[in-house]
């Protein structure tokens, strides 16, 4: 074990990775002799050298199609997108042909696109997003979101093995503000949920960023016992998971950094109605950023992005309904 | 709006058709007084027939300005039980009144005072009419009550009464742990798995330790610990009720049957182990796989699919199977799976699922529980081993499925050799009426259904 930031522990899951399995390539733009926006691929140049850490053009249709490539031919590709936001310009290639090339080819696509997303440091509205539904939207695609360190470089293993496109979201709020323990070598986190704490009397369930918004919100809610549930992985989305914590809680609050419409948490809450009606002793709440951008101005931004003091308020009212 | 004592249009509320095999209805109670002001659809009045209770929505909005049949009357379907006038308006004095005697609470105008010859007295009887609000939650309180899904699941499963329930939540609200604290208080409650009708869990609690007072060599006669108890209360205190009509309407039956059928209990021991690994392959619970099993055996043994009214013995095309659901303190109902051969285990336990639910929420149909040609109970969750159950007329048998419980038997392997296991074994307890059948036919019935089940 040792104390890594989970910044460091991607870069780890990375380097280990590459350092057993050749096949295994990083490219972006910026990664190789600058060593990425974030410094997530520093060092990775001089160690493994430019045929398998490739500065690419700022074309991330380009990044996209050449990863489907290497994969095709039996590489596993690591492609890095600066920030999350700008995957849309690689949207085709991502869910029209790494998605469907497996349904129509036969072939997989051994693929992980590395999403820096997220706000909260006034990164504006091109560079805070959480688009994490889209992609579950679009079928083929498995997308995973670690919430610590740990499981930062689990599921970031993970997902260089496994033989589906993956969507791998790092939060960049996270970035070198969580820090834990992270097994030494090579281990990989089952794309399931995990209960970051468990409780009896409603059940929060979120991933990202927002499983430490929902921790602190309700570690003291007077007295009330308030389980988290951490998704981890939201395609596949563990519905057994979801489903037994509120068998359990009977109450549940949906949290999302997300964009409230039709985000992860709408899919989430929509399985409660269908599978857990009968379990339920109140409605399921949700609480998510509006439909807008992600303003610059940091009070702004402030007052969209679900705060500790609303999901507190929120978890207040579900818990005396 | 005209005042006038006789153009004044009304609807008429009959006893409805409540399915094709009801001719009559009994109400119950009367939630409208006259002069009440009766929203669109909201209920006037709980009616019953057979086993069924339902309210009667009322066919218009406006004021109650008769009731035909008192509480308690049986009528026929069709039957004029009360009169709606429709001119009238929330919060205005009844205008279709036409008799001083009963008056509506709010003051009549002066014409209709004066035309009557009364004056009109304070009133005492009637409630005021609230006035213009629809309130639905208004004057019925407690009882319109909402309830969350988790709350009503668990008082049908643990036979509370929700109204006993002072709720904690939000305007009063029932929550879940109000449901819990209640039935930790009612320490009776059994410590029912959440939803298995059958459960693998042995039954059995150690012995209480025998009390030390019941000595040998205690001079006084019989088991009375306490003798100067009995000095106290001479007579046992408690206070009486009439029965509630269900227990009543179970009772009838019951001793009917009793007294007609020729019953016999036949009972089989059955290995579950193959039915609780189905049933754990397809997420129900151990009912309806021994449902499909049993209307396989009786394709086999129609006799036992058959109905016994006096000396004509109808044997059933199709299997139309009552499954026993408890309505807790309320009694038990039957509702029917109409042609279960037609469903497979997985299909009866959708349906079951169904009817039992529907029957909790008190939303079955008179002809939801008609028809059955052979009944299932299954008490096996409250732990019992064995049981011999009262068949349901005119039918000629009713399987008993009582607890499943790990014991050690004898098992023989395929080379012959003999070995103590443990297996999760239950007792299928039949009984049946000696009129229509004999101990063979019951035996050799209750051995195809163990074939069955053992190897499903």
């Amino acid at each position: 074990m040792a104390a890594m930031t989970y910044l460091q522990a991607i870069s780890d899951a990375m380097r280990q990775e590459m350092r057993q399995d050749e096949r295994v390539l990083v490219m972006g733009e910026d990664i190789g002799v600058f060593g990425g926006a974030f410094k997530v691929t520093d060092g990775f140049l001089d160690e493994f050298g430019p045929s398998r850490v490739m500065d690419t053009p700022l074309a991330e249709s380009g990044i996209i199609g050449s990863a489907i490539g290497a994969a095709v031919v039996g590489l596993r590709p690591i492609a890095e997108m600066q920030f999350a936001d700008v995957i849309t310009g690689g949207f085709d290639q991502h869910v029209s042909v790494a998605g469907k090339m497996y349904y129509r080819q036969g072939l997989p696509v051994n693929i992980t696109v590395r999403l820096p997303s997220g706000g909260g440091f006034s990164g504006g509205p091109f560079h805070s997003s959480n688009p994490e539904a889209w992609f579950m939207h679009a079928p083929g695609l498995k997308v995973v979101a670690p919430s610590t360190a740990e499981d930062a470089k689990g599921l970031l293993i993970g997902a260089v093995r496994d033989h589906n496109p993956v969507v791998f979201l790092e939060h960049k709020h996270l970035y070198r503000r969580v820090k834990g323990d992270v097994p030494e070598g090579l281990y990989t986190t089952p794309f399931r949920a995990r209960v970051a704490r468990e409780g009896t009397d409603m059940t929060i369930v979120t991933y990202g960023a927002m499983v430490h918004t929902a921790l602190e919100a309700t570690e003291d809610l007077d007295g009330a016992s308030v389980e988290v549930l951490d998704l981890r992985s939201l395609v596949p989305l563990d519905e057994e998971a979801i489903l037994a914590s509120v068998r359990k809680t009977s109450k549940v609050l949906v949290l999302d950094e997300a964009n409230q419409t039709c985000a992860a948490g709408a899919q989430v809450a929509a399985l409660i109605a269908d599978r857990a009606f009968e379990d339920l002793d109140g409605p399921v709440r949700r609480v998510a950023t509006p439909d807008v951008p992600i303003p610059f101005s940091p009070p702004l931004e402030q007052a969209v992005l679900p705060s500790v003091d609303r999901v507190k308020e929120a978890a207040r009212e579900l818990l005396e309904y | 709006m005209s005042s006038s004592n006789t153009e004044t249009a009304t609807v008429d509320i009959v006893m409805p058709q409540m399915g094709v095999s009801v001719s009559e209805g009994t109400i119950v109670g009367w939630r409208k007084q006259v002069g009440d002001w009766v929203e669109y659809e909201e209920p006037v009045c709980d009616i019953s027939t057979d086993k069924i209770d339902t309210e009667l929505p009322s066919p218009a909005a406006g004021r109650l300005a008769e009731i035909a049949v008192d509480v308690g009357t049986t009528v026929e379907v069709g039957t004029l039980l009360a009169r709606i006038a429709t001119d009238a308006r929330p919060g205005e004095p009844h205008a279709s009144e036409h008799d001083g005697e009963r008056e509506p609470s709010a003051p009549p105008t002066s014409e209709a005072a004066a035309a009557t010859g009364e004056t009109p007295a304070p009133s005492t009887d009637a409630p005021a009419p609230e006035p213009g609000v629809a309130a639905p939650d208004g004057d019925e309180g407690r009882a319109r009550r909402r309830y969350s899904p988790v709350v009503m699941r668990m008082a049908a499963e643990h036979d509370v009464d929700l109204a006993q329930i002072r709720g904690t939540g939000r305007g009063g609200r029932v929550r879940k742990q109000d449901v819990l604290a209640h039935l930790e208080h009612g320490a009776a409650a059994a410590p029912a798995a959440p939803d298995p009708p059958l459960h693998i869990e042995s039954p059995y609690r150690p012995e209480p330790a025998p009390a030390p007072r019941a000595a040998p060599d205690a001079p006084a006669p019989g088991p009375a610990p306490q003798p100067e108890a009995r000095v106290a209360t001479p007579v046992p205190t408690g206070h009486g009720e009439p029965l509630s009509r269900m227990r009543k309407s179970i009772g009838e039956h019951m001793k009917r049957s009793l007294e007609l059928a020729a019953h016999c209990t036949t009972m089989v021991e059955c290995d579950m182990s193959a039915a609780e690994r189905r049933r754990a392959l397809i997420g129900t619970t151990a009912l309806p796989i021994v449902a499909r099993c049993v209307v396989d055996a009786l394709r086999e043994f129609p006799a036992l699919n058959a109905w016994l009214e006096g000396d004509t013995f109808t044997q059933h095309d199709g299997v139309h199977l009552g499954i026993a659901v408890s309505l807790g303190e309320d009694g038990l109902i039957v509702p029917v799976v109409r042609d279960a051969q037609d469903l497979s285990d997985e299909g009866l336990g959708r349906r079951i699922r169904e009817l039992a639910q529907r029957a909790r929420g008190r939303a079955l149909t008179p002809d939801d529980v008609r028809g059955g040609t052979f009944t299932i109970t299954n008490p096996g969750q409250f732990g019992a081993v064995a049981a011999t159950p009262i068949i349901s007329q005119p039918q000629v048998a009713i399987l008993d499925l009582e607890a499943v419980v790990k014991r050690a038997v004898v098992i023989t392997d395929a080379d012959g050799n003999d070995a103590i296991a443990i297996r999760p074994m239950t007792m299928l307890c039949m009984s049946w009426d000696h009129r229509a059948i004999d101990g063979a036919y019951a035996a050799r019935f209750l051995t195809a259904v163990r074939r069955r089940v053992e190897s499903v």
